[in-house]
């Protein structure tokens, strides 16, 4: 009795330590830049953080149950192509026609996966090859800048309603819808029980490899939508524009407290942990350092997380 | 000669063993016996090395011995013989036998295989097994691999000066009739070799064998006597410390079973498993699978859960016909299955008891689809109400269940996604007899309310007790089968004779 309730508590503990450390970085660099602490610089933080969420959530349907998506940022950069190239044409019908491509290519990624079991990292590798050639192709290797008659249609993503940038209402309403769908529906709680004993789930009759599938084209569904919001704020399109986010992304959702492999987590989380990573990566701007050398920040910090959040007596030997 | 001289040891708060002293002789087999929980298995793990004592000592021929790992055990003669087999499958039987030996077979860092072959040939002629030590362990049986295991642990005779001990830790779990008596015989001439101390759940099996037992119970050694001047009834109640259920089985709760028929086979067959099967399972019967491992019983009823598709025959379930190829359309119509291995398949042991027992049916809103929480919640307390589910909450993890609460958790989710077939394989292994007896009575429950249920079970007194009728199978067919109404119930010689 008293393992099961100190259990919990530990695992509250553990859900805490995100906030602490979100909260924690914030004063920090307060303190350091008071400037920092202005109501614009925080919603502009905000508005940053919306896409890296939007991916980092899709992220965290594969990988609460148990599997991995690898292939969100070249998804992200075809939709930017599809949807500067296709908004001059057929107007606010690209939307949801980039939305549909984003789906359907999550669907293959899932089907190749459980159809013919082959594990998730190497299916979403290959997808991710794919996606990303077809992306170069289409733009035939050039950034696409989109015209007067397309930014029209792209106020939705750039606006400022109530003086606050659009992208974070977008990002909250993913948030809830994300939230809604773990904690309330049959998907979500059939993903949460795959990822933390699929054997069993499946002898329970649950219908695995559909949650899986549903689990794949969300994920790449909200990839194509971060895809769009990107090139909305840039008013471009480029086979290259998420190049640099995937790993930010796994990192986010990892630094939330979602379990790598699976079960435990969830999209709440992933807020804190996407906020996180853009006041890391915002703070490193201020203090001044390299764009690119940022990654290298990002690939520790992910290391770190996985290492103090993993719980190794689940897994033995590792792979 | 080995002596365990008031050894205590005790894990977060919980005493699993309590000043115990044990003695294990020469040439001898020690039983030892209690229910789950009971600490035997610990004081195994402490004689193997892979535990320390907090209190007390353990004593080799009078001089205190310290064993830090499982290795310094082995130096000191002591083997163990797993209940989950720890061969390792992709090697050969010569390369298992001397895992971690290599060096005495190595030159220049290669391993001379024809020589450790040979010396893996030696071993294996000592319990009396024809392998080929080139054999890779995949390809063996079950029970040819536990007669490996135990070649494996007669091999430390050549490294240690030391008496051998063998532990052998409920090698008969997994094994059948004939295999357990194989098993024993070669124990029986092992034991001018070594001497054995042998832990099992079946006290037939412990009286069968064993010279002296050690009876345990609560973290302490209750009984201690010759094996010849015992009974099994003496033993249990000891174990239990309670006299055990004049009536075990619940036969006089055993009803006839309803016209209706629920579940039919007609020239079932899977190819390489078994081939054709008929039966009929009408509502509210027990029908009670024999055979010995490899008779084709487990593929049968894994075919019934939709685990393996049938190669040719018809399955009707409600008289329609069905193929079932994933357990998720079994349970579409109404198929529930109770999985021997409970902690992977029956459960996930690192949710709450309420999201497991509503696995198979969630309650959901009809409007919006949306999973009900507070009525979730409810269902749970309902079913562990019903079932007395012993846990601190409907929140708790299942794993913080002990064996026999977590059988009911799986019970519970298919009685709350209203299965009316329940297929149970080997549903009271591993569970204590207190548990055993709560099993017994919840199947009785069941077959009152008209839940029809196939049953493998672990012994042939349980087949014979609970059914009302039994499929006997020996290499994959039907070799006979019994009518099992109260009075009138088959022996289990009847069983046997058609089984090998």
């Amino acid at each position: 009795m008293t393992a099961t309730k100190s259990l919990r508590a530990g695992g509250r503990v553990q859900a805490a330590i995100p906030i602490v450390l979100l909260i924690g970085l914030v004063i920090l660099i307060g303190v350091l830049q008071p400037s920092f602490l202005t109501a614009d610089t925080l919603l502009v933080v905000m508005a940053d953080t919306a896409t890296l969420f939007i991916l980092a959530a899709g992220i965290t349907f594969v990988v609460m149950l148990g599997g991995i998506d690898l292939s969100i940022q070249a998804v992200a950069s075809l939709s930017s192509v599809l949807v500067a190239i296709w908004l001059g044409r057929i107007g606010y019908w690209a939307f949801p026609a980039t939305l549909l491509v984003g789906f359907i290519t999550g669907a293959f990624s899932g089907v190749v996966h459980v159809r013919l079991r082959i594990p998730s990292f190497i299916v979403t590798l290959a997808t991710s090859g794919l996606v990303a050639a077809a992306a170069l192709l289409l733009s035939q290797e050039r950034s696409i800048t989109i015209g007067e008659a397309g930014r029209a249609y792209l106020s939705w993503i750039t606006g400022r309603p109530f003086g606050v940038p659009s992208v974070i209402f977008i990002g909250a309403l993913v948030a809830c819808a994300g939230i809604w769908l773990q904690c309330y529906t049959p998907f979500g709680r059939y993903s949460a029980a795959i990822g933390a004993g699929e054997a069993a789930t499946w002898a329970s009759g649950v219908k695995v490899n559909r949650q899986k599938v549903i689990a794949y084209s969300l994920s790449a569904g909200l990839a194509a939508l971060a895809g769009i919001l990107l090139t909305g704020r840039l008013s471009s399109g480029s086979p290259t524009l998420a190049n640099e986010l995937l790993l930010p992304a796994i990192a986010a959702v990892v630094v939330g407290g979602t379990s790598i492999t699976g079960g435990a987590g969830g999209i709440g989380r992933t807020v804190i942990g996407a906020l996180i990573i853009s006041v890391v990566r915002v703070g490193m701007t201020f203090v001044g350092v390299d764009i690119f050398a940022q990654q290298i920040v990002f690939g520790a910090v992910l290391i770190l997380a996985v290492a103090i959040t993993i719980d190794r007596t689940k897994i033995l030997i590792v792979k | 000669m080995l002596a365990v001289e008031h050894v205590s040891k005790a894990f977060a708060g919980v005493q699993a063993l309590d000043d115990v002293n044990v003695e294990i002789g020469a040439n001898e087999v020690v039983g030892l016996v209690g229910e789950n929980g009971a600490g035997k298995s610990t004081l195994m793990r402490i004689l193997a090395g892979v535990y320390s004592p907090d209190r007390g000592s353990l004593k080799l021929d009078g001089a205190q011995v310290l064993l830090k790992s499982p290795r310094e055990a082995n130096l000191n003669g002591i083997g163990i013989v797993f209940q989950e087999q720890s061969l390792l499958l992709n090697l050969t039987v010569g390369e298992n036998i001397y895992l971690g030996q290599e060096a005495e077979f190595t030159r220049l860092g290669l391993v001379n295989r024809r020589r450790m072959n040979a010396a893996a040939r030696r071993q294996l002629a000592k319990v009396e097994v024809d392998i080929d030590p080139d054999t890779r362990t995949s390809e063996l049986s079950f029970a040819a691999r536990q007669m490996v295991e135990l070649a494996k642990a007669l091999a430390l005779e050549e490294r240690t000066e030391k008496h051998l001990i063998i532990l052998l830790d409920e090698p008969t779990s997994v094994l059948e009739q004939r295999d357990i008596e194989i098993l024993f015989a070669r124990v029986r001439a092992l034991k001018r070799r070594a001497s054995f101390v042998f832990v099992s759940h079946r006290l037939d099996e412990i009286l069968a064998l064993s010279d002296r037992i050690y009876v345990m119970k609560d973290g302490r050694v209750v009984g201690h006597m010759e094996a010849g001047s015992t009974t099994v009834p003496q033993l249990h109640q000891m174990m239990v410390g309670r006299d055990r259920h004049a009536e075990y089985y619940r036969e006089s709760r055993q009803g006839p079973p309803r016209e209706e028929i629920v579940m039919e086979a007609r020239d079932l067959s899977v190819t390489g498993a078994y081939r054709k099967v008929d039966f009929v399972l009408h509502r509210g019967e027990v029908l009670g699978i024999a055979g010995v491992v490899g008779s084709g019983r487990e593929e049968l009823t894994r075919t019934l859960f939709g685990f393996v598709p049938q190669s040719s025959g018809t399955l009707l379930i409600d008289g329609h016909e069905v193929r079932l190829t994933v357990p998720s359309q079994a349970a579409d119509h109404g198929v529930g299955y109770i999985p021997r291995e409970r902690r992977t398949e029956g459960l996930v042991l690192s949710l709450p008891l309420a999201v497991n027992v509503t696995l198979s049916k969630l309650p959901t809103s009809r409007i919006t689809g949306a999973i009900r929480l507070s009525r979730e919640i409810q269902l749970a307390k309902s079913w562990v109400d019903k079932l007395h589910i012993r846990t601190p909450g409907v929140e708790a993890l299942c794993l913080n269940l002990s064996g026999g609460n977590q059988q009911k958790v799986v019970l519970a989710k298919w009685m709350n996604a209203r299965a009316h077939i329940l297929i149970l394989d080997h549903p009271t292994r591993g569970l204590d007899v207190g548990a055993k007896e709560e099993v017994y009575e919840l199947i009785r429950d069941l077959s009152e309310e008209g839940v029809s249920i196939i049953l493998t079970a672990d012994t042939l007194e349980e087949t014979i007790g609970l059914c009302h009728s039994i499929l006997v199978m020996r290499d994959g067919k039907v070799t006979a089968r019994f009518d099992a109404s109260p009075g009138r119930k088959p022996s289990q010689v009847d069983l046997i004779q058609h089984m090998v």
